[in-house]
């Protein structure tokens, strides 16, 4: 089958490994490349391989992690922070998750690896606040490492410490976004800071800073033992399928799958007796994609939400009009404002009191927040409307 | 943690750094679902900060409470999937059949919210009950989920 056909990276072990046990990762070959990089290897070397791998990041952006880790290790200031992003607050989006459950230290030793090569002593892993189950599996994981001298003072008896702390969030998606995510951490509102000075210079207590997806981490290990220009050709990604197909859930499959065989391959195609509409790609902040625009490959977060004619689609713009009501942080007035009004049409919408004014409204709430917000959430709220108002034509009914 | 702990206990697990702020405020929320005016104003002399840092940040954060929480709290997920899934049969026939509307919050015993995805999409529909977490809910399931708690 099609899925199998590829080398797996980051799900290799889900099945045989009991993810509260190090035992058992360690009989996989587990923190091999921990003890490679310390023993055999240095902090340019990696650098080097990670950028021959040319991995980009998984969280959404896709920004180049050599690059990113480069910036940090020029800086010259002593201290330095790495933090593993897994607050993953993005509707229908739960493969960071999925990989702490399954295989956590394998993350962990992505962490430790990472966090090492960048320069960091001190470490975070920033982990959505409603996630009870991976947060027990993490701290259990965590303890294990140090008793097994792979996190703590003297890594391996080397010169290398690090440290290792979990931050649990309070439930708000946009401390996702990175420098959200460092105003939490300091105890602040997690509202978005002005870009420049970016994370890379000036980060957490203002100290260089690399923020990387939990995803983008776990290739790490398998990049420092293979080398990172066979990465470059058998890349790998995680793909979240939902909706209307046989089978919902995380795969891991090429990283050039297109939507078209994302659905049929890994979700094993629609639903018998349903009728294919579009395709949601990369969560509530995604782009909707109709039957012929599904021969390009899945980007940013790799969800793909199948929708199905039944469907009511009023239900869909409400479902992510109110989330991004709920998320937006306020900060600024054309997102705080815009997606308020946005949800209350969404609501008329629904129980299909929509007049002519709310239509001409949309076309400006949407404009507005395409082009005027402080940070990406204020477009991400509009990314599908817009989709819905000129693909699948909602108001010319 | 022991029901009984005090806010000030609470607080003496954390160093009186700011990036322990949130930490500490979780930690009470979850001891007494909610940050009490007192409470606050302990948490402001621990960490010598000014008592509307405290709220500013308190306020920001869903997880944290500032009002204390309903005896009933039902969470219904409205994310994409669980809403393909018939989450919103499930919210409008607990609106009806409790006469509450979502987000109220006048109700000291039952309280309904529409909130944003658990993450566990394959599962849905989400209802999360006092924090316990119920998945594939239909709205028979739900009547009899429900029944269990009131
Ligand atoms: C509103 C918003 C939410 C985000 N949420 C997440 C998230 O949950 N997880 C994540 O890894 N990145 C998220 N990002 C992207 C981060 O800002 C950052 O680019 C990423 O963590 C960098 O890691 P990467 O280069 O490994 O992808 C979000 C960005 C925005 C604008
Ligand atoms: S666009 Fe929205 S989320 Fe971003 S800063 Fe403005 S109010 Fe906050
Ligand atoms: S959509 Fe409900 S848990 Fe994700």
């Amino acid at each position: 089958m099609f899925e199998n056909k590829i080398e797996k990276i980051l799900t290799k072990h889900w099945s045989e490994i009991d993810p509260l046990k190090i035992r058992d990762y360690l009989a996989v070959g587990g923190y091999s490349a921990l003890k490679k990089f310390i023993k055999k290897s240095n902090r340019e070397k990696i650098l080097e391989e990670i950028k021959f791998s040319k991995l980009s990041g998984r969280g959404g952006a896709g920004f180049p992690t050599g690059m990113k880790w480069e910036m940090v290790m020029s800086q010259e200031k002593k201290e330095k922070y790495f933090i593993c992003n897994l607050d993953e607050s993005e509707p229908g989006v739960y493969k960071d998750r999925t990989l702490a459950e399954n295989n956590p230290h394998l993350l962990l030793e992505g962490i430790i690896v990472s966090a090492l090569v960048v320069g960091a002593k001190k470490s975070y892993i920033y982990l959505n606040g409603n996630y009870e189950k991976a947060n027990n599996i993490l701290a259990q994981a965590i303890k294990q490492a140090q008793e097994n001298g792979f996190l703590g003072e003297k890594i391996l008896d080397s010169d290398y410490s690090l440290q290792l702390e979990i931050f649990s969030g309070a439930g708000a998606y946009i401390c996702g976004e990175e420098t959200a995510l460092i105003n939490s951490i300091e105890g602040n509102r997690g509202e978005p800071k002005l870009r420049p000075p970016y994370p890379a210079e000036s980060g957490l207590l203002g100290m260089p800073t690399v923020v990387n997806n939990a995803e983008t981490i776990a290739n790490i290990p398998w990049i420092v033992l293979n080398g990172g220009k066979r990465y470059a050709n058998c890349s790998t990604k995680l793909f979240i399928l939902g909706g209307a197909v046989k089978k919902r859930g995380v795969f891991e499959a090429s990283i050039k799958t297109t939507i078209k065989e994302a659905i049929e391959n890994l979700g094993g195609g629609i639903l018998d007796g349903k009728d294919f509409w579009f395709a949601q790609v990369g969560g509530a902040s995604g782009r909707l994609f109709l039957k012929e625009e599904l021969n390009v490959p899945v980007s940013g977060s790799g969800a793909v939400l199948v929708v199905d004619k039944n469907a009511n689609i009023y239900d869909l713009l409400l479902s992510w009009a109110g989330f991004f009501r709920r998320e937006s942080c306020g900060k600024c007035v054309p997102c705080r404002e815009g997606t308020f009004r946005l949800n209350e049409i969404a609501q008329r919408l629904r129980d299909g009191e929509i007049s002519d004014r709310d239509k001409i409204a949309v076309e400006d709430i949407l404009w507005t927040l395409e082009n005027t917000t402080f940070c990406p959430l204020g477009k991400f709220a509009a990314t599908a409307w817009r989709d819905a108002v000129e693909k699948l034509k909602i108001f010319s009914k | 943690m022991l029901k009984s702990a005090t806010a000030e206990k609470i607080l003496l697990e954390f160093d009186p750094q700011k990036n322990n702020l949130l930490l500490a405020l979780k930690e009470i929320n979850a001891n007494f679902g909610y940050i009490s005016k007192d409470n606050a104003k302990k948490t402001a002399e621990y960490f010598s900060l000014p008592l509307s840092q405290i709220y500013e940040t308190a306020s920001f954060y869903d997880l944290i409470n500032l009002e204390k929480a309903a005896d009933l709290v039902i969470k219904v997920c409205s994310g994409a999937d669980c809403v393909l899934g018939g989450a919103n049969k499930i919210v409008s026939e607990i609106e009806n059949y409790f006469r509450i509307k979502s987000g109220d919050k006048f109700n000291p015993k039952i309280s309904l919210e529409i909130v944003s995805c658990f993450g566990m999409c394959a599962q849905g529909p989400i209802m999360v009950i006092n924090g316990k977490i119920f998945e594939k809910v239909t709205t028979s399931r739900m009547h009899e989920i429900l029944n269990e708690y009131v």
